[in-house]
């Protein structure tokens, strides 16, 4: 059973790694923030925590960013694989349909967290200046996040019949999560009822504890930030296995 | 000879369409079975069930004995599929193709080398092994997928059209691997066509149309059931030959091209008795024992149609531009 989840993990992994080039253009989008937003926006911006500056403070929230666009991209896979038949292959081996949720997870998590490792270890290109340590720390954080991000994603691929469809719903299920998570900007100034949305959501704990662990930053306690993760990540991870299931190939 | 695959009284409806209406038939071990029959006729729907990828509406069945909807990890183990559509994880080589298969079926880790090994030289891709899938041409891969089918040794070999959509040549290459399974490794081989020249290398055909078996027999009976050969006249003056042919022998003829044609036993003899008769001038004349086309459209009245098949093509070819 593990053999057959972590063959089907390596397979995910082997088509990542041979995929140079995906590699390098998944850095493009949080560079671009980074330089645009960030260079574009420093010289207005004060933040409360004297010796933080604004490059920096982006760090935690884009490379979050990069995990939730990645994670959930990866799981355009399984209409890919459905469309072109491998799916097939899968369902009608003696496999558990869990173990194969279960290594989809895995592997859209850990290339999501691949490229948010590189995109931390490039940014101090840019002047960014952070804890080596806290970033380093931050990565299963990532992980998990990135698990549940990619079970979001399942729970919508496995309803959808083309690609272009998956694209336009995941579209509008991303933009949302990702500015209304605090990942540019604090949260504190935020009007009410925009601050009970973003309280709402998980990425939203996620920037807020890799901003405590890298830049001594957050609102609440890192264990607070962890548990509700840790939670939408099984939440969401039993939508997914239930959406696999009821799938019809 | 020991039945494998044991069907009773199988149904399936989708909604208020009945794809599958109460089948009935069983396969012995070792044996080629084919489900003959047009698109849309209730095969894909049956070969999924068996493969217990889809569950029957209502009735039984079982393959080695076991159940398909009760003991679905069992069956699984027991069967290999070769799917419509490739089925195969292109951007893999062959090699990692066929280990992924390998560990999927809990082949055991000392014996999986050399099993993939063995089936892809089976196939004759043993030197291909380490290229990615998606180099290889479209007999390429459908050979493959029966290396991948191998792997695990199963006891019924599931193939769902096998050789649409190739050349003439790899059909041939892929028959010629399939029947050396069987010799080979005992293989029962199920598989579903809608090619009557592919039906031909069965042991034995069940004709499907509408979600009902209409006939169940080797090929050789089956045309024996139509029993008439099919005669083709060419003649100036077909008129006259129709009425000669109506009021001499009883026989009704349809025109065709330059002339007509008409069924008759043994067309060969009938042929020399025509030609020593007082009879219109003839261009020329030919005889043709019936084939399966002559026996599926003496069964349902319709002949065996393909636009099915190519609609599936476009849409494949539709997705590929996209991908692209």
């Amino acid at each position: 059973m593990l053999e057959v989840i972590y063959a089907l993990w390596r397979r995910d992994m082997i088509k990542f790694l041979r995929d140079r080039r995906g590699l390098v253009t998944s850095l493009v989008r949080p560079f671009l923030w980074l330089v645009a937003f960030g260079f574009g926006l420093r010289p207005s911006v004060r933040l409360p925590v004297p010796g933080v500056d604004f490059v920096s403070f982006l760090v935690p929230g884009l490379a979050t960013m990069t995990v939730l666009f990645s994670s959930m991209f990866a799981a355009i896979s399984i209409v890919w694989e459905r469309e072109f038949g491998f799916l097939k292959e899968l369902l009608v081996a003696p496999t558990p349909r869990g173990a194969i949720v279960v290594a989809k997870l895995a592997a859209g998590s850990a290339t999501a967290t691949i490229e948010a490792g590189l995109m931390l270890a490039l940014s101090p290109l840019l002047g960014a200046r952070f804890s080596v340590v806290g970033a380093i720390a931050s990565l299963p954080l990532l992980a998990v996040f990135g698990m549940a991000v990619n079970a979001l994603g399942i729970v919508v691929a496995a309803r959808m019949k083309s690609f272009e469809g998956f694209g336009s719903v995941v579209n509008f299920v991303i933009q949302p999560i990702f500015f209304l998570s605090g990942a540019l900007y604090l949260t504190n100034g935020l009007p009410h009822a925009l601050h009970a949305v973003v309280l709402l959501n998980p990425m939203f704990y996620v920037v807020d504890a890799m901003r405590g662990l890298c830049l001594g930053m957050n609102r609440f306690p890192i264990v607070l930030d962890v548990a509700v993760v840790l939670a939408a990540a099984i939440a969401f991870g039993m939508l997914a296995r239930r959406a696999f299931n009821k799938m019809e190939v | 000879m020991t039945a494998v695959i044991e069907v009773e009284d199988l149904t399936k409806k989708y909604g208020e369409v009945e794809a599958v209406r109460g089948i009935g038939f069983s396969v012995g071990a070792g044996e080629i079975f084919g489900f003959l029959g047009p698109n849309g006729a209730g095969k894909t729907t049956t070969i999924k069930i068996l493969c217990t990828l889809l569950q029957p509406t209502s009735g039984h069945a079982r393959l080695a004995g076991l159940d398909v909807t009760t003991s679905p990890d069992d069956v699984r183990r027991r069967i290999g599929v070769i799917f419509q559509d490739p089925a195969l994880d292109d951007r893999l080589t062959a090699e990692e193709n066929l280990m992924l298969h390998a560990v999927a079926y809990r082949v055991p880790r000392p014996e999986r080398a050399a099993r993939i090994a063995e089936a892809l030289r089976f196939v004759d891709l043993h030197e291909r092994g380490r290229d990615l899938a998606r180099t290889f041409s479209g007999g390429m891969k459908r050979r493959l997928e029966i290396a991948r089918g191998l792997i695990h040794r199963p006891e019924i070999l599931f193939l769902d059209e096998p050789t649409t959509g190739l050349d003439p040549q790899t059909r041939a290459r892929t028959w010629e691997v399939l029947r050396a399974l069987r010799r080979d490794f005992g293989t029962t081989l199920f598989l579903t066509t809608h090619y009557m020249d592919e039906a031909e290398n069965c042991d034995r055909i069940a004709v499907i149309d509408h979600g009902k078996i209409v006939a169940l027999d080797t090929p050789a009976a089956l045309k024996q059931r139509v029993g008439k050969d099919l005669v083709t006249a060419r003649s100036a003056d077909p008129a006259a030959l129709a009425r000669l042919l109506s009021e001499k022998y009883g026989i009704t003829s349809t025109p065709a091209d330059d002339g007509l044609s008409f069924l008759v036993e043994e067309g060969d003899a009938f042929i020399v008795k025509l030609l020593t008769d007082d009879r219109p001038a003839l261009a020329g004349i030919s005889v043709r024992r019936p084939t399966l086309d002559d026996v599926f459209l003496s069964l349902t009245g319709r002949q065996i149609r393909e636009e099915g098949a190519e609609g599936q093509f476009a849409r494949l070819r539709a997705i590929a531009r996209r991908r692209g």
